[in-house]
């Protein structure tokens, strides 16, 4: 089954400024697929394209052109997000409320069943280190902490899609090894991950396949066992090159 | 039903836990013992002096709740992306405005009830017997801050920052407190398109007026003036509440 198709998918952003248009490209004419439980990175510079096509996805931008559909369901329909887990570049979240009131919020909202959701919660903060914290108010939480609520968070309806943006921005050695860790038990468990990063080392590690966007352009897909004969480096490299 | 109870009990409790929501109720008891010490100047007008300050008080402070919570209440989220994450779930959009609007002026409202319980405590213990045109009066306030909070949704959904926000809330409560002074300016408008856009406005800023229980009480002007105040104020915030939805819906974020 096809966890995400998008078909010719555009985005401009239009600004008006002093009865000027202005218009800029966020994604044009962005056709891909990922398979069920394959781990697609979607790899570019910074201003490629990247967190605009998640958000897409995601129906938080609505796009200009073009078709998305999440397990062969068009979108935006927004019962569909049930099957998706979302973490965001950065983690926000209201400092007032604890790490486990946040969890019976997104609960809530996600249609978790209330007899199972203490279990639920109490399993999701296990599994992330976070159980002995989690009547803390977020204000008192560490960056490494509130990545890990953010984690907890996109798990806790179970969804077999998960969608992250810039996966290991601003995390440290063992953060970034951790979540390499996760993401390949994710894999392990079924999951369908999309992800994306200008980290070429960390795509390398964990993808199956890889798409190389640029200035809104999804240029190549490459696959594993091309990055294993030559460096995906040198590939991103190369193709980014072709086009300027 | 359930998902907005639960946007709405989080709006509720954010309010609750600000350290502003908090002072203001503080400020506001403070005032109405100094008015308990004041109303010694008042002569035999002492119980009048308490009941007509303390309820002005407690409405004031109820609208600066209402205005300071109302405006930021959407913005800030947009801003500091909180709302990411309520987004991708599983709701319609409308859901959100909603429940986030019943948990604004719900904790306005347990702001207020604190602050009227003091109020008739002090009443009581200067001898007052309780008269039903207190809760009239109650029930007035509530509508006015239930129309103020639907405003202040819309313009934080509207403008680009907190303070044009607040600046476009206040202003329309205050216009609202002279409805009958733009009536008059309609009868005196010199030419037919002045007379169309002061109709409009008159239209468009909500009539607080109907809720100056005071003014028509005892002036016979109309008896069930209290039912049309309060389909008025119902009405009023519902349309509020939907244009606030419609504008959320075509947003991006």
């Amino acid at each position: 089954m096809i966890a995400i198709k998008t078909e010719n998918l555009t985005k401009i952003y239009r600004r008006r400024h002093l009865g000027k248009l202005y218009k800029t490209v966020g994604v044009k004419n962005l056709s891909l697929e990922v398979q069920e439980g394959e781990i697609f990175g979607l790899l570019g510079l910074n201003g490629s394209g990247k967190t605009t096509t998640i958000k897409l996805i995601l129906g938080l931008l609505f796009p200009t052109e073009g078709k998305i559909s999440i397990f062969e369901k068009s979108f935006p329909d927004r019962n569909r997000l049930n099957l998706v887990g979302y973490l965001p570049e950065i983690p926000y979240f209201h400092k007032f409320l604890t790490g486990r009131e946040v969890l019976r919020f997104y609960c809530n909202l996600s249609g978790v069943d209330k007899s199972t959701q203490e279990k639920r919660i109490d399993e999701i903060l296990n599994l992330v280190n976070l159980f002995n914290d989690s009547n803390k108010r977020i204000s008192e939480y560490s960056k490494g902490m509130m990545q890990r609520l953010a984690i907890a968070q996109s798990l806790l309806h179970n969804p077999p899609l998960l969608i992250f943006d810039e996966l290991v921005s601003g995390l440290d050695p063992l953060g970034i090894r951790e979540m390499r860790n996760f993401i390949l038990s994710l894999k392990e468990k079924g999951k369908t991950v999309f992800f994306s990063s200008h980290l070429i080392s960390e795509v390398e590690r964990v993808c199956d396949r890889v798409g190389i966007l640029h200035k809104g352009s999804l240029l190549k897909i490459v696959e594993q066992k091309d990055w294993q004969n030559k460096n995906l480096e040198e590939i991103f490299i190369e193709t980014i090159n072709t086009t300027q | 039903m359930k998902k907005i109870f639960s946007i709405a009990t989080y709006t509720l409790r954010q309010n609750i836990r600000n350290r502003v929501y908090y002072i203001l109720v503080f400020f506001a008891v403070i005032l109405i013992f100094v008015y308990f010490i004041l109303s010694v100047l008042g002569g035999e007008e002492s119980l009048r002096i308490i009941l007509d300050f303390g309820l002005a008080t407690v409405e004031f402070f109820a609208l600066l709740l209402i205005i300071f919570s109302g405006v930021s209440l959407i913005l800030e989220e947009i801003e500091s992306k909180t709302i990411y994450l309520v987004l991708v779930r599983p709701i319609p959009k409308w859901y959100y405005i909603t429940g986030r609007y019943i948990g604004l002026v719900l904790s306005s409202y347990i702001g207020m009830i604190i602050m009227y319980l003091i109020h008739c405590a002090i009443l009581f213990y200067k001898g007052w017997s309780f008269d039903i045109n207190y809760l009239y009066a109650v029930i007035s306030s509530f509508m006015k801050i239930a129309i103020i909070g639907s405003l202040a949704v819309f313009f934080s959904l509207f403008s680009t920052s907190s303070a044009s926000s607040l600046v476009f809330t206040f202003f329309l409560w205050l216009l609202g407190h002279f409805t009958s002074e733009i009536k008059f300016l309609i009868k005196k408008a010199g030419t037919p398109l002045l007379k169309i856009l002061l109709e409009i406005f008159y239209f468009i800023i909500p009539n607080l007026q109907y809720f100056n229980w005071r003014d028509f009480l005892g002036s016979g002007i109309s008896s069930n003036w209290f039912f049309i105040a309060f389909f008025y104020g119902v009405s009023y915030s519902l349309i509020f509440l939907i244009l606030s939805i419609i504008l959320f819906n075509k947003k991006e974020f």
